[in-house]
C-alpha cells in the first residue's frame, strides 16, 4: 500500500500532543496509546474511500485576525480562505465552506510566515537524535545499533558526488528542530542552496526552488580568486555579447555558428542573465567597496552575506543593487589605525536600507539554542530584526526583512513572503506584534495546514498559555510540587485573561510601551 | 527406552560433543516413537489457553493437542498437572554468538548462516531460557545480507540451520544514500528483467526465423546436404530458451518481488519510516520493521502509519521516555493498540538479556500491554518474520514440538523453567 | 498629586478604561505578583503607603515643591522626559516626569516643575527617563577576556581584579551606551576562590579612581560547575572543593577572633564580619543547595547565589526560605537539565520564588555586555513580568549587593546614574539616547552617534 501525500497530511495533523487529558485513565506511567492520534479527519478517512479523501478540497479558515499581509495593507477583522493550501480570499465577511477547518484568530495578528535566509543543516536535515547514550543495554546490538555520527553529512556527500540535491531524501519530517521553527514563526528556510518548506509529518513537495544562488569568493587576500572571477564575467559577458548579436543576425547569415561556449562558466552567465543570483561573504569595506563597483560594471545584482562594514559604502552597495544578508548584533571593533570609517555598527541595516540595499537578516546563531542563554538562535529571529530597527530600520523593512526579502533571494516570492491570493497559505498567528519581546507565535500555519499549535506542543504551552484551553503539562509526574503551583496558575490564567484579553485592540497599536505594559500584565497573571 | 530418556542422558553429555552426536542420531532413530504430554494448561499461543491440556508428539511434531484427550495405554505420558506449557521462543534478531564487522554497503546476497562456527556451541545457553530458535542477522549498515533460522543445538551449520533466507536485512535510514541503495535494489531487477525480455524476444525471432526456414527446406527437400546439416546445427545451437539466472545481489530483489523473501528494514525514527515508505514507493513486497526503542524516541509519530499497514516490529521489551522529557511511553503497548504486530528481543543480545525477557515484557503488561500480544510477541510472531509459522511459534497439529515446561504463568517472577523440548527432545530440565 | 501622575501612565492603555480600582497599570501593581487575589486591597494600600512616603519623605512637597538654585561651580542638568520609571519602592511612574541633578546626585524626581537658571535644560518629550542598570556577575574590567583568573591555586583571598581594570574601554564604553552603568567586575570560576572584585561604574572616559565605587567590592567563589573541572585542580570533588572552603573560611574566622594579622585574609575576615557581600557561581540543584548551606546556613554571610543555572531552580524556594538573593543568567531558561520537555522559564521561577532582591547578570561577555537589557526582555518573554525584570537589573542588583541606597532607582539623594532610552527599555528596539554617571555625561547619541 502506498501512502501518498494526502494520508500522510491527515495522519500527522492531529493533536500530537492531547494524550494528556486521558493519560489519568490510563496505568499512571505511560502514556496513553496515540489512538487519540486520529482526530475527525481520520476518521472520515477511514469511512470513506481513500480515493475520494484525495479528491476532497482542504479548507482552512483563519478568521477573525488582523492580517498584516506583507505588501503594505492591514486588515483589521479579516478572514483568509485558503483551499488546497492556497490562499484563495483575504477580507470580511468571506463565505466559509461547511467542511473547512476554522482556525479563530480573532484578537491576534496574521502574518506571512517567515523565511529563514540561512539555517544550519540539523534543522531540516535528519539525524540521530537520541540524547541519551547512557542505554548499555543496546550496544550489545553493537553494528547493527550504532549511531552513524556522520548521518548529517552523508546527504551532503551525496549532493558533491552526485550533484543532486537530497533535502527531499534527508528531511526529517518530526524533528523537535522542526517543531521550534514552525514554534518561532519560520515556516521556510534554505538548505544547501535549496528553497524548502517546513513541512509537518510529510516529505512531499518540500523543495520550493534549487540552486537559485551561486556562491563566489571576493577578497583583498585572494586577489588570484578575485582576477580569475573577473575573468570569467569577462568571458561570459562578452559570449553574451556575440550571443545577442547571433541571435539577431539577419537571415542572410543564418548558417553562421553560434558563439562558442568553450570556456564561458556557465553559472557566470545565469548571473549575468538575471536567472540566478551570485552570493558572497564580505565584511571589509575594500572588498564590499570593490565588489559594488565590479557588480555595476557587469551589472548583476550581488548578495553580501555579513557587510558589516557595508555601511561605510552604503551609497555604491546601493548602486549595485545588492541585497545584505546581515546580523545586525555582529561585532567588530573600529580598527583605530584607519583614517576612516570602520567596524560595526547597530546602523548598518538602517543605513544601507537607506541607500537602496535590500536587507534580510539572519541572527549569529542559525540554529536552535535550547541551553538558556536567550535571545541569539533562529528561534528569536524578531529581536534579531528588533536590534536593526534599534539602529534606525523602519518597521515595515524590517519585517521584509524575514519574509519578502528573502523570498525574493530564493526565487520563491511567487509563492511565500506575503499574504495574497494565489500564493501559499504559510502564514504564522501571533498573540500580538510580531516584533515585540513578549509575543508567542500561537499557531503556524504551512501549505494551508496547522503545523503547530502553541498549546499542544510541550515547549512553551505553560507560558501565558491562551485562554479556554487546556495547557499540555508534561510534568506532572516529575516533580510533583512544582506542578502543582503551574495548574493553579495556568487555572488563575485561564479565569482571569478571558476578562482581560491579552490581545485587546490596543495591542494592534504601534506603540511599544504599551505592548509591554501588556505583557507584563499577562505574565504576572500567568506566572511562569 | 523413552525419548525423555534419551534426552536426559543427553543433556547430561552435552559438553562432550561426539557423544551428543551420537545420541542426536539415536533421537533420529527412535522419533518414531509417540509420547504423550500432560499439563495443567497449555498456552498455544494460536487457539488461546487449554486447561487439562494433552499434546501427543511423534517424530519431533505436534500431532494432537486438546483438552483432557484420552491417552492409549501404553503410550509414555509426560504428567505434569501444575506446570504450563507454551511454544518455545523465537528470537527472530540477533547477534547472539556472531562477531564480524559489518560494512556499509549492499550486499544483500550475504547469508549470515556463512558466519556460525557451530563448534562454539554458544546457542545451547540459550535453551535453558527458552528459546529453540534464533534469527541471526548480518552486521553493517546499508543491506547487509539475509538472516538466518537456526535451533540452538547441533554441531554443524546444516544441524544448527532450520531456515536459511530467512529475511533479507535493510538499514534505512533518512538520506539519500540508504534510500538510493534499495531503489537501486529493484531496479536491478528491473534491468534484469528488460535484458531477458529482449534476449527473450531476440529468441523468439530467431526461432521464428528458423521456423521459416525450416518449413521452407521441408518444401525444397531436395536442398544440399551439407546446408541441411549447417542448419541442423544452427537449430540445435538456438535450442530451448534458457533464462538466465540473475546475478547475486539482484536475485535477493527478483526473491523480494516473487515473495520468496522478505524484507526487515532496520529504521531508528519516525522519519526513517516516513522515508522507507517514499523508497518503497509502489513497490510490493513483504516487508517488516526493526526499531531499537531508544530514550527520547519519536516513533509515536507514525504508529498508526504502522498499525495501519499491519507490520509487525521487532522491539526490546522496553518503556521509553517521550522526547526531552522523564515521561515514560509504552511504544510497544501504542504500536500493538495502532494494529501493529510485534516481536520482542531480549533489551540485550546477552544470556543475561534472554534469561530475563520474559520479566521485561511482564514490565509491559503492568504498563497495560496485552497478555496475548506478549505471548504472540515471543513466538508466533517472530516465527512468522523468520517465515516459518508453518513449523513454529503455536502449539498446533503439525508443528515442532518445541515446548518449554513452566511451573507457572510466564510472566510471573516467581515461575521456573522446568524444561524445554525442542522437536521432540528434551534439551533442557528433566522430563520422565 | 504623584500618585495620580501613576495613573496616568500609559494613556490609551486598556487600564484607563477601567474604574481606578481596577486600573491594572501593568508597572504598579506588578510588585505584588503572588498576590493576584488581593490585587483590589494590595492596589489600595499601595496608594496609601506610596501618599505617606511622598508626604513624609519630602516636606511641603506636596504644596509646591522647589529646586534649589546652583552653587557656584556646582553642575546640574534637569531633563524633561515623557516618561520617568523611577523604579523606586512606591514604583512611581511619571508621565510627564522632571529629573533634576546637582552635583552628581539626584535633586529631584517628579512631576514637570519650574527648574531654575543655571540647570543644563534636556527636553527628552518623547523619551523615557530609566535608572542606570547594575551588573552583578562580569568580566568586561579587562576589556576583554584575558586575565580573569589567577588558575595555579583554587584558594585565593588575597587576590584582587582591580589589577586588571582597564577603565573606560571600548566594552565599557558599549556597557554604558545601551544603560548598563554599575558593574560588579570579578574574576573567574576556574578556582573555587577566585578573589576579591570590583564595584564601579562603566564611565566612558576618566580613570580608575573616577570610575571606582569599592575595591574590594565583594569576594568571588566558584562552588561548583567549573573549579570541579579545571585541569590544575588539585580537588576535583565537590566534596574535596566544599572541604578547601570551609577550611579558609575557619581560618578567617580564627584569624579574627584572635586579633592576628594575616594579608592573605584580611578581605576574607570583612565578608565574614558582614562588611563585604560574596557572590558565588554555581548551578544545578545540588550546587544551589550546597551554596547556600555553605554561605548562609554554615557561614552567615552577605551572600548571592549567582548563576543558579540547568536545573538550580528546583531549589528556589529554600534558596527563598534562607532569604538568599539570585543573581540569574546568563542562562535564563532550561531545558535539557530539567527534562520536563518544555523551556523552563528559570528566571521566572527564581523570581516568584518569594527570595529576596531577585538580578539578572550577563557574566559577560558571555552574554555581551550590551545586551544586558535583553536578559530581562528574554525573562518577560518567558512568563516574567516586565516591570519585575526591570526591577532585576537596577534596584534588586543594587539592593542585594549592598548599595540599594546609592544605585539603582531614582530617587532624590541617589547618585545620578540616569539613562534616557527611546521607549521600553527592555524592547530592542528601543535605544539609548544620553547616559548621565555621577551626573556627568558619559553618552550622548546626538555627539557620539550610535554606539549600541
Amino acid at each position: 500500500m502506498k501512502l501518498n501525500s494526502k494520508t500522510l497530511l491527515f495522519l500527522s495533523l492531529p493533536l500530537l500532543f492531547s494524550f494528556s487529558s486521558m493519560a489519568s485513565s490510563m496505568a499512571p506511567l505511560t502514556f496513553n496509546a496515540p489512538r487519540v492520534l486520529l482526530g475527525d479527519d481520520d476518521k472520515k478517512g477511514e469511512d470513506a474511500d481513500e480515493e475520494d479523501d484525495e479528491d476532497r478540497d482542504r479548507y482552512l479558515a483563519v478568521i477573525g485576525g488582523d492580517v498584516y499581509s506583507g505588501n503594505g495593507s492591514v486588515m483589521r477583522g479579516a478572514s483568509i480562505l485558503a483551499k488546497n493550501g492556497i490562499i484563495e480570499e483575504i477580507g470580511h465577511d468571506l463565505w466559509i465552506p461547511e467542511e473547512a477547518e476554522v482556525l479563530n484568530a480573532k484578537g491576534m495578528r496574521v502574518y506571512p510566515g517567515m523565511i529563514a535566509v540561512e539555517a544550519s543543516p540539523n534543522i531540516v536535515v535528519s539525524t540521530s537524535r537520541s540524547a541519551d547514550e547512557g542505554l548499555g543495554d543496546l550496544h550489545v546490538h553493537p553494528v547493527d545499533e550504532e549511531i552513524d555520527p556522520l548521518a548529517v553529512f552523508e546527504a551532503f556527500a551525496d549532493e558533491l558526488l552526485e550533484g543532486r540535491h537530497s533535502v527531499e531524501d534527508s528531511y526529517d519530517p518530526f524533528s523537535q528542530s522542526l517543531v521550534l521553527a514552525l514554534s518561532s514563526g519560520i515556516t521556510s528556510t534554505v538548505s544547501n542552496g535549496t528553497a524548502i518548506k517546513l513541512k509537518r509529518g510529510e516529505i512531499d513537495d518540500l523543495v520550493m526552488s534549487e540552486n537559485s544562488q551561486v556562491s563566489m569568493a571576493w577578497s583583498s587576500k585572494n586577489p588570484a580568486g578575485r582576477r580569475s572571477l573577473r575573468e570569467k564575467f569577462e568571458a561570459a559577458s562578452s559570449y553574451l555579447r556575440d550571443y545577442r548579436v547571433w541571435e539577431k543576425r539577419p537571415k542572410s547569415e543564418e548558417d553562421t555558428k553560434a558563439p562558442s561556449e568553450k570556456g564561458v562558466d556557465k553559472n557566470v552567465v545565469a548571473v549575468l542573465t538575471g536567472q540566478k543570483r551570485a552570493r558572497f561573504t564580505s565584511n571589509e569595506q575594500g572588498d564590499l567597496l570593490s565588489l559594488a563597483r565590479f557588480a555595476q560594471q557587469y551589472e548583476f545584482r550581488p548578495i553580501i552575506v555579513g557587510c558589516i562594514e557595508g555601511w561605510t559604502v552604503a551609497d555604491e552597495l546601493g548602486r549595485a543593487g545588492a541585497t545584505a544578508i546581515i546580523t545586525p548584533r555582529d561585532r567588530r571593533d573600529r580598527n583605530e589605525m584607519l583614517n576612516r570609517e570602520s567596524g560595526s555598527t547597530i546602523e548598518n541595516a538602517a543605513i544601507l536600507y537607506e541607500h537602496g540595499v535590500q536587507i534580510a537578516i539572519i541572527p549569529s546563531n542559525t540554529g536552535f539554542d535550547m541551553g538558556g542563554q536567550s535571545g541569539r538562535d533562529l528561534m528569536h529571529l524578531p529581536i534579531e530584526v528588533g536590534f536593526a530597527m534599534r539602529g534606525g530600520l523602519p518597521e515595515s523593512a524590517a519585517l521584509d526583512s524575514v519574509t519578502v526579502v528573502p523570498a525574493r533571494l530564493l526565487g520563491i516570492s511567487h509563492r511565500v513572503g506575503t499574504l495574497e491570493e494565489g500564493k501559499d497559505c504559510d502564514l504564522i498567528v501571533t498573540d500580538g506584534d510580531l516584533l515585540h519581546y513578549q509575543t508567542f507565535v500561537q499557531y503556524t500555519v504551512v501549505d494551508g495546514s496547522i503545523a503547530y499549535d502553541k498549546q499542544k506542543e510541550i515547549f512553551f504551552a505553560h507560558i501565558r498559555p491562551r485562554a479556554t484551553e487546556e495547557v499540555f503539562d508534561p510534568g506532572e509526574e516529575v516533580a510533583e510540587d512544582v506542578d502543582e503551583a503551574v495548574v493553579e496558575d495556568s487555572e488563575a490564567a485561564t479565569d482571569e485573561s478571558s476578562e482581560d484579553s491579552p490581545t485587546d485592540e490596543e495591542g494592534a497599536d504601534e506603540d511599544s510601551e504599551e505592548e509591554s505594559d501588556e505583557g507584563g500584565d499577562e505574565s504576572e497573571e500567568d506566572g511562569r | 527406552m523413552t525419548v525423555a530418556l534419551l534426552a536426559q542422558q543427553s543433556m547430561k553429555a552435552l559438553s562432550e560433543t561426539f557423544v551428543a552426536l551420537a545420541l542426536f542420531a539415536s533421537v533420529a532413530t527412535a522419533g518414531g516413537d509417540l509420547i504423550a504430554v500432560r499439563v495443567g494448561r497449555a498456552e498455544t499461543v494460536s487457539q488461546g489457553t487449554i486447561e487439562h491440556a494433552v499434546i501427543l508428539i511423534d517424530n519431533g511434531k505436534i500431532v494432537a493437542i486438546g483438552q483432557d484427550l484420552p491417552i492409549d495405554r501404553g503410550i509414555p505420558t509426560i504428567d505434569r498437572p501444575n506446570w504450563t506449557v507454551m511454544p518455545g521462543f523465537v528470537n527472530a534478531y540477533s547477534r547472539f554468538g556472531l562477531t564480524a564487522q559489518g560494512g556499509a554497503g549492499s550486499e544483500p546476497h550475504k547469508l549470515a548462516s556463512s558466519e556460525i562456527y557451530p563448534r562454539d556451541a554458544v546457542f545451547e545457553d540459550l535453551l535453558e531460557y527458552g528459546y529453540t530458535t534464533l534469527g541471526l542477522y548480518p552486521p553493517g549498515n546499508g543491506i547487509p545480507g539475509q538472516a538466518v533460522a537456526i535451533r540452538p543445538v547441533g554441531d554443524t551449520i546444516e544441524e544448527l540451520i532450520v531456515r536459511d533466507n530467512a529475511y533479507l536485512k535493510i538499514r534505512l535510514a533518512s538520506n539519500a544514500g540508504s534510500k538510493k541503495m534499495l531503489r537501486d535494489g529493484f531496479a536491478g531487477v528491473d534491468k534484469f528483467d528488460e535484458k531477458e525480455a529482449k534476449r527473450l524476444e531476440k529468441w523468439e525471432k530467431d526461432k521464428e526465423k528458423a521456423d521459416k526456414k525450416k518449413k521452407k527446406k521441408s518444401k525444397k527437400d531436395d536442398d544440399k546436404d551439407e546446408e541441411k546439416e549447417d542448419d541442423k546445427k544452427k537449430e540445435e545451437e538456438l535450442g530451448d530458451f534458457v533464462p538466465e539466472a540473475p546475478k547475486d545481489n539482484v536475485l535477493p530483489f527478483v526473491q523480494l518481488r516473487n515473495g520468496e523473501l522478505s524484507a526487515l528494514f532496520s529504521i531508528r525514527t519516525a522519519s526513517d519510516f516516513i522515508h522507507l515508505i517514499d523508497a518503497i514507493d509502489e513497490e510490493e513486497f513483504t516487508w517488516n520493521l526493526r526499531v531499537p526503542l531508544r530514550d527520547d524516541i519519536d516513533l509515536y509519530e507514525v504508529t498508526e502509519r504502522i498499525g495501519k499497514l499491519e507490520k509487525c516490529v521487532v522491539v526490546e521489551p522496553r518503556l521509553t521516555f517521550h522526547p526531552g522529557t522523564r515521561r515514560v511511553r509504552n511504544l510497544p503497548l501504542e504500536l500493538a493498540e495502532a494494529g501493529a504486530k510485534l516481536a520482542f528481543i531480549p533489551r540485550s543480545d546477552s544470556t543475561r538479556g534472554y534469561r530475563d525477557c520474559r520479566f521485561n515484557i511482564a514490565e509491559l503488561l503492568g504498563a497495560g500491554l496485552d497478555r496475548d500480544v506478549a505471548l504472540r510477541g515471543m513466538t508466533l510472531e517472530p516465527a512468522t518474520l523468520l517465515g516459518l509459522e508453518e513449523r513454529i511459534g503455536s502449539l498446533d497439529e503439525g508443528k515442532d514440538a518445541n515446548l518449554i515446561f513452566l511451573s507457572g504463568d510466564p510472566f510471573e517472577g516467581t515461575t521456573q523453567i522446568e524444561a524445554v523440548m525442542l522437536e521432540g527432545r528434551v534439551v533442557f530440565g528433566e522430563l520422565k | 498629586m504623584v500618585v495620580e501622575a501613576r495613573f496616568d501612565f500609559a494613556p490609551g492603555d486598556a487600564g484607563e478604561k477601567q474604574s481606578a480600582g481596577c486600573s491594572q497599570s501593568r508597572f504598579a501593581l506588578a510588585f505584588k505578583p503572588t498576590l493576584s487575589a488581593m490585587k483590589l486591597s494590595s492596589l489600595a494600600l499601595v496608594l496609601l503607603v506610596s501618599c505617606q512616603a511622598t508626604g513624609g519623605d519630602r516636606d511641603g512637597l506636596s504644596e509646591e515643591p522647589k529646586i534649589a538654585e546652583l552653587a557656584a561651580g556646582e553642575q546640574g542638568v534637569a531633563m524633561f522626559c515623557a516618561r520617568v520609571l523611577t523604579v523606586d519602592d512606591e514604583d512611581r511612574i511619571l508621565s510627564p516626569g522632571l529629573i533634576v541633578t546637582r552635583g552628581g546626585k539626584i535633586e529631584y524626581v517628579g512631576p514637570p516643575i519650574e527648574v531654575p537658571a543655571g540647570y543644563e535644560r534636556r527636553d527628552y518629550k518623547e523619551l523615557w527617563a530609566v535608572p542606570g542598570m547594575v551588573d552583578l556577575h562580569t568580566h568586561v574590567h579587562t576589556g576583554g577576556w584575558g586575565d580573569v583568573n589567577a588558575a595555579t591555586n583554587l584558594i585565593n583571598p588575597e587576590l584582587s581584579a582591580s589589577v586588571a581594570m582597564v577603565p573606560a574601554n571600548p566594552l565599557l564604553q558599549r556597557a554604558a551606551s545601551s544603560g548598563v552603568t554599575t558593574l560588579f567586575g570579578i574574576p573567574g570560576s576556574a578556582t573555587s576562590m577566585g578573589g576579591f572584585g570590583l564595584l564601579y561604574k562603566a564611565r566612558t572616559s576618566g580613570g580608575y579612581e573616577d570610575s571606582l565605587i569599592a575595591d574590594p567590592g565583594g569576594l568571588k567563589v566558584a562552588q561548583t560547575h567549573n573549579p570541579d573541572r579545571n585541569g590544575n585542580a588539585v580537588m576535583r570533588s565537590w566534596a574535596g572543593l566544599g572541604w578547601l572552603l570551609e577550611q579558609i573560611n575557619d581560618d578567617a574566622i580564627a584569624a579574627t577572633e584572635s586579633g592576628r594579622f594575616d594579608p592573605q585574609l584580611e578581605n576574607l575576615k570583612r565578608v565574614h564580619s558582614g562588611e563585604l557581600p560574596v557572590l558565588i557561581h554555581c548551578a544545578g540543584a545540588e550546587g544551589v543547595a550546597n551554596t547556600v548551606r555553605m554561605w548562609r546556613i554554615n557561614y552567615p554571610t552577605r551572600s548571592i547565589v549567582s548563576h543558579g543555572s540547568f536545573d538550580g531552580w528546583k531549589v528556589a524556594d529554600f534558596v527563598a526560605e534562607n532569604g538568599m538573593p539570585v543573581n540569574h543568567g546568563p542562562r535564563i531558561s532550561d531545558y535539557y537539565s530539567s527534562r520536563t520537555g518544555r523551556v523552563e522559564p528559570t528566571a521566572v521561577i527564581y523570581s516568584e520564588s518569594g527570595g529576596p532582591n531577585f538580578s539578572l547578570n550577563t557574566d559577560s561577555q558571555i552574554v555581551p555586555q550590551d545586551e544586558f537589557f535583553l536578559q530581562a526582555s528574554m525573562s518577560a518573554r518567558q512568563g516574567a513580568d516586565s516591570y519585575q525584570m526591570l526591577r532585576a537589573v537596577t534596584i534588586h542588583p543594587a539592593r542585594a549587593f549592598g548599595y540599594g541606597d546609592r544605585v539603582g532607582s531614582l530617587e532624590v539623594g541617589k547618585d545620578a546614574d540616569i539613562v534616557i532610552w527611546s521607549g521600553d527599555p527592555l524592547d530592542p528596539r528601543s535605544y539609548v539616547e544620553f547616559v548621565l554617571i555621577d551626573g556627568e555625561a558619559q553618552y550622548d547619541k546626538q555627539l557620539d552617534g550610535q554606539w549600541s
